[in-house]
């Protein structure tokens, strides 16, 4: 039951971030486009490329939706709706986060294009910055809770949300999650314009309906661990727990894809400049000022 | 729930997704097979095969950035239980991870200074 509800919402937050994400670009509301674009891609050809490495590129796609159903498995949505709430819920958020690299690793290097190729290593230099700036703001957040729990990550935000209590550290995750996402600008692994796909570029049919179902659902995780981490969960007056994740999750969503639509895309090298030179000392003082908080106001 | 109850269930859903993604390729089969017709495989390159191979040398421009992540990567591997037991062993917890940071933001603002953050 609560496995069908989770994948549910998964499926559901997708399709509105996928409705959403048309209208602001096209400026009509169109809510049945997406189920039609998804179902005639099954209808589609799904061409294999010349040479490729078979096994690389079918895991691909696969590996991607996989990585970001089991990430939301450990979220909480209500007290008691979560798929497993690990006792270290935290720590394997970040361990099953780190497959997305595997897995546009194999889609780059799978059909031996050279685009695809150039976009999945490229990938590898945007994992080097944002990796830290998504584990130190979680640690953060760790220390308050005295646990790994996700849920009580959740309960410790009861008196005030995280994002008053370490601002540095919401900012700083949210930046890194629209990477983690590849979304706009940080899109530098597909690049339309500038890579031709990138590693989405030998996808067809099929196999793309299935990576691209597996962007959206990453984007919506992704939202929930935001919410989960720094928002206060399924916390708020007057309507019922779901209900507040699920507007949480969708308006994190929703100011991820605003964020892609007014800054350009940014260099690589300059990505892992500002990481490394800006981002990861603020991350460093954003655990040092929590750390201060927790001793000195109880 | 214990523990491996709940790592089953994730497996359990490992496999079902999987298996929604092969029963999502059966049914693209079913309706019809993809045509093998010349010049349709050749990856996005200008319609022409590229001239030099794929799967060659690649040099990534920043290892300065890998070698220290590589050192912050290992860092957080003893941050999560620290991060856990911070409040009840206090000031002495904050006082020991500080003297560890330090130590390594140390390396990183000597990498810095020795030109490691930057595209090479």
């Amino acid at each position: 039951m609560t496995v069908a509800l989770v994948l549910l919402t998964l499926l559901v937050g997708a399709w509105l971030l996928a409705v959403i994400e048309a209208w602001l670009t096209t400026g009509r509301l169109r809510p049945v486009a997406p189920l039609l674009a998804g179902l005639s891609h099954l209808g589609r050809e799904s061409i294999l490329a010349r040479k490729p490495d078979r096994l690389f590129f079918e895991t691909a796609p696969v590996l991607l939706l996989v990585v970001a159903v089991l990430g939301a498995a450990v979220l909480p949505l209500a007290p008691d709706l979560v798929i497993a709430d690990l006792a270290t819920g935290a720590l394997f958020l970040n361990a099953v986060l780190a497959y997305v690299l595997v897995s546009l690793i194999m889609a780059g290097w799978g059909p031996n294009g050279a685009y695809a190729m150039v976009g999945g290593w490229r990938f590898l230099g945007q994992l080097i910055a944002y990796s830290m700036l998504i584990v130190m703001p979680i640690t953060a957040t760790a220390m308050r809770a005295e646990s790994l729990l996700n849920s009580a990550i959740v309960e410790s935000q009861a008196g005030l949300w995280n994002i008053v209590y370490q601002p540095l550290g919401f900012v700083l995750f949210f930046i890194a999650a629209i990477a983690l996402a590849f979304r706009s600008p940080f899109d530098l692994p597909t690049a339309p314009g500038e890579l031709a796909g990138g590693v989405d570029a030998e996808y067809t049919g099929v196999r793309l309906a299935v990576l691209r179902l597996a962007r959206l659902v990453m984007v919506i995780t992704l939202s929930a661990a935001t919410t989960v981490f720094f928002l206060g969960g399924w916390q708020g007056p007057l309507l019922p727990p779901w209900a507040w994740s699920l507007i949480k999750t969708l308006a994190v969503a929703v100011s991820m894809l605003l964020v892609g639509f007014y800054l350009p895309r940014i260099r690589e090298a300059d990505l892992l400049g500002w990481c490394w030179k800006l981002g990861i000392p603020l991350a460093l003082l954003n655990i040092l000022i929590v750390g201060l908080l927790i001793l000195v106001v109880p | 729930m214990s523990a491996t109850q709940q790592y089953s269930l994730l497996l359990g859903l490992a496999l079902g997704v999987l298996g929604t993604v092969l029963s999502l390729y059966g049914l693209a089969r079913s309706l019809g097979a993809t045509r093998q017709e010349p010049g349709k495989d050749v990856p996005a390159s200008a319609g022409v095969l590229s001239r030099d191979p794929v799967w060659g040398r690649y040099h990534a421009r920043y290892y300065g950035y890998a070698l220290l992540f590589l050192a912050f990567d290992m860092e957080m591997a003893y941050m999560y239980p620290w991060a856990v037991v911070f409040k009840e062993v206090g000031l002495v917890a904050l006082l020991d991870m500080g003297v560890f940071l330090a130590i390594l933001f140390l390396g990183l603002l000597y990498g810095w200074s020795q030109g490691a953050l930057r595209r090479q």
